[in-house]
């Protein structure tokens, strides 16, 4: 039986300088996606498409198994959005949005809501005007992790937020982890978290997908080569090279499908092998898809 | 001054740290094995408990657990959960695997400073004399 | 009406409950200060003009297009809500929020032209019928906030609607039914009057019943 919380298949999306384009994304039950791409490259409009708050000029979606955006009432009652721009109504306190989300979720749990307010250093009798950026991310967080929703859709919530708060929110999102039922969605510039708690890592620049892998697997393929030639030596003909800079006798390669038979190919000029983390993963790889493009 | 004692808060993944996350859990899972403190027979925290505990994606716990189960570190029973395997002198082949690992890292610089299989062989008697003066 | 529509309308009205007191309350005082003399009488109906009007624009501003540029909007449709619902609560929401200051204070206007002896009670179908226009006047704003697509065309809205006292002020009082009976002693329940009444009646439905139609089937809210 198909568990996925999120279906996407083939939407299509027009603005008037930007199209989102053929694009298809899945969610299981239990996984974290990290949601990685640059400004403008679609991934606010893409959550929001799968919340329905924006319709898709083509293509399905479904949410929780709802179709969206004809059922969205009924999937988002499973669902926790939390967006780093999203405010709370200027006319009334956290507390009383934390007794509205109580009344609407049966699911609101009491205990775990004191226990985050504390935690999040927030107050119920603060006034939503007057909440800090950090306190407002962590006050709309607050309000969709005491749900226990069972997916949480998120757009950049560790913005604004201090090192510490940082490590005490993310801790809350693994927490959401122990149960293999639950999983999490999240876009954020913040590659460092992406890439130790997504298990797939999903980029997306101007408005298309260029990958979407196993975290782990794409760690692996993705290798800087530090190749020394000297005088008169040159390289063979190599497979899967996304970049290459050149300093005199000093060539720095970048291959997104490493093997080390691409090692033996290169033979003795080899200085060094390296792993890249994901920020500079993501910025050879928009590179490297603009340059095909050829834009 | 306050001691904590937990299973999990003394494994720690360092992401400025060259090598990957599973491999950091992997070697630290590997290094109280070998030590006697995750005794033979000892279940280990499920892969979601311990992703939750060290903030680190499923994904990984799960890659590490089966490279440990591929090593004979552990024995995974479905449905069970995984224990450490009781294995005799596990702790001395564990030691082994890792004496391996720094003569390939010994035999890969060698390489790149264009050393022979002789020069190499050369140093390491040399270090091991100085090892048995001292 | 599902119950998240119903606290969806609960929290419109908390929302708005300031607009909701000071507007009932001006309507009240201005009330008040037009029964000392004349010179209050002008005062009086001019706040009184003011306060209503004021309202309507406050609640349209706050209610309709800050919430769209304060993105609390997100945070309303991340709630188990359709858009239609949305939408809905919003209408009604605003609506009863209006309803309360424009009731007080219509009801208190009456009262004036009923009780205070100086005040004819010929001028009563006019004032039913400015009461009226304000209603109609408010709907009319309303509906064009929220199926206006640019903070130009809102803008648009407000100033046209706020122009349309003037307007009717020119049109109706000059009637036939209307001056000729407004300084009488009785009111004069006439044709003319119904006549207007309809109109006023007819484009508050229609405000109030064109967004339910229009912006609650829109599939897109950004």
């Amino acid at each position: 039986m198909d568990n996925k919380h999120i279906e996407m298949r083939g939407v299509r999306k027009n603005f008037q300088f930007f199209t989102l384009d053929n694009l298809s994304l899945d969610l299981e039950a239990g996984e974290v996606m990290g949601f990685v791409g640059p400004n403008g490259a679609g991934k606010s409009t893409t959550l929001r498409l799968a919340m329905g708050m924006i319709a898709p000029d083509a293509g399905e979606i479904r949410l929780m198994g709802h179709a969206i955006p004809a059922a969205q009432a009924a999937a988002k009652r499973d669902v926790g959005y939390v967006s780093a721009d999203m405010r709370l109504l200027p006319q009334a306190t956290f507390g009383w949005h934390m007794e509205f989300a109580k009344s609407i979720y049966p699911e609101w749990d009491g205990g775990y809501a004191a226990t985050l307010v504390k935690r999040f250093n927030l107050r119920p009798e603060q006034s939503a005007r007057s909440l800090s950026l950090g306190e407002r991310v962590k006050a709309v967080l607050l309000l969709a992790l005491a749900r226990r929703p069972r997916l949480l859709i998120l757009d950049e919530p560790t913005t604004g937020l201090d090192p510490v708060a940082r490590h005490e929110v993310i801790s809350e999102f693994m927490d959401v982890l122990r149960d293999d039922d639950r999983s999490i969605l999240f876009s954020s510039h913040n590659t460092v978290d992406v890439e130790r708690i997504s298990d797939r890592i999903t980029f997306i620049d101007r408005g298309r997908i260029v990958e979407c892998s196993n975290k782990e697997d794409f760690l692996d393929r993705w290798r800087r080569i530090h190749v020394q030639l000297p005088a008169g030596a040159s390289l063979p003909e190599l497979p899967n090279i996304v970049g290459r800079v050149v300093d005199g006798q000093f060539v720095t390669l970048t291959t997104d499908r490493y093997s080390e038979g691409l090692r033996t190919l290169i033979g003795p000029y080899v200085r060094e092998v390296q792993r890249m983390n994901l920020e500079e993963i993501f910025v050879a790889n928009v590179m490297h898809c603009r340059e095909v493009r050829g834009s | 001054m306050l001691c904590i004692h937990s299973m999990y808060s003394g494994i720690n993944i360092s992401q400025t740290d060259a090598r990957p996350m599973y491999l950091q859990i992997l070697e630290q899972i590997r290094a109280r094995v070998a030590a006697g403190d995750w005794p033979a027979g000892k279940e280990l925290p499920s892969i979601r408990a311990l992703a939750a505990a060290l903030n680190v994606s499923v994904i990984t716990i799960k890659r590490a657990y089966l490279d440990l189960e591929n090593e004979g570190v552990i024995v995974t029973r479905h449905g069970k959960g995984s224990f450490v395997a009781d294995v005799n002198g596990l702790a001395g082949e564990l030691r082994e695997a890792q004496l391996d690992e720094h003569l390939a890292e010994a035999a890969e610089i060698g390489r790149q400073l264009g050393l022979t299989e002789e020069d190499l062989a050369a140093r390491l008697r040399r270090v091991h004399r100085n090892l048995d003066k001292k | 009406m599902n119950t998240l529509t119903r606290k969806l309308i609960a929290k419109e009205l908390y929302v708005n409950r300031g607009f909701m007191v000071i507007g009932s309350a001006a309507g009240i005082v201005s009330i008040l200060i037009a029964t000392q003399g004349q010179i209050g009488f002008n005062i009086g109906c001019l706040t009184w003009l003011t306060t209503i009007i004021a309202m309507g624009v406050m609640l349209a501003i706050y209610g309709v297009m800050h919430e769209r540029k304060e993105h609390s909007l997100e945070f309303v449709l991340s709630l188990p809500v359709s858009i239609a619902d949305y939408v809905r609560a919003k209408v009604i929401g605003l609506w009863i929020c209006f309803l309360v200051v424009w009731l007080v204070s219509s009801v208190a206007a009456l009262l004036l032209v009923f009780l205070k002896e100086s005040v004819p009670d010929g001028i009563a179908p006019y004032t039913v019928l400015l009461c009226g226009f304000m209603l109609a006047n408010f709907g009319v704003l309303l509906c064009g906030m929220f199926e206006a697509r640019s903070e130009a065309a809102s803008t648009a809205m407000i100033v046209v609607t706020n122009m349309g006292i003037s307007v009717f002020m020119f049109t109706v009082g000059p009637m036939n039914g209307i001056k000729q009976t407004m300084w009488n002693a009785a009111p004069s329940w006439n044709e003319t009057f119904w006549i207007v009444l309809g109109c006023e009646l007819a484009v508050l439905l229609a405000s109030f019943a064109l967004p339910f139609f229009l912006s609650a089937r829109r599939r897109d809210f950004f």
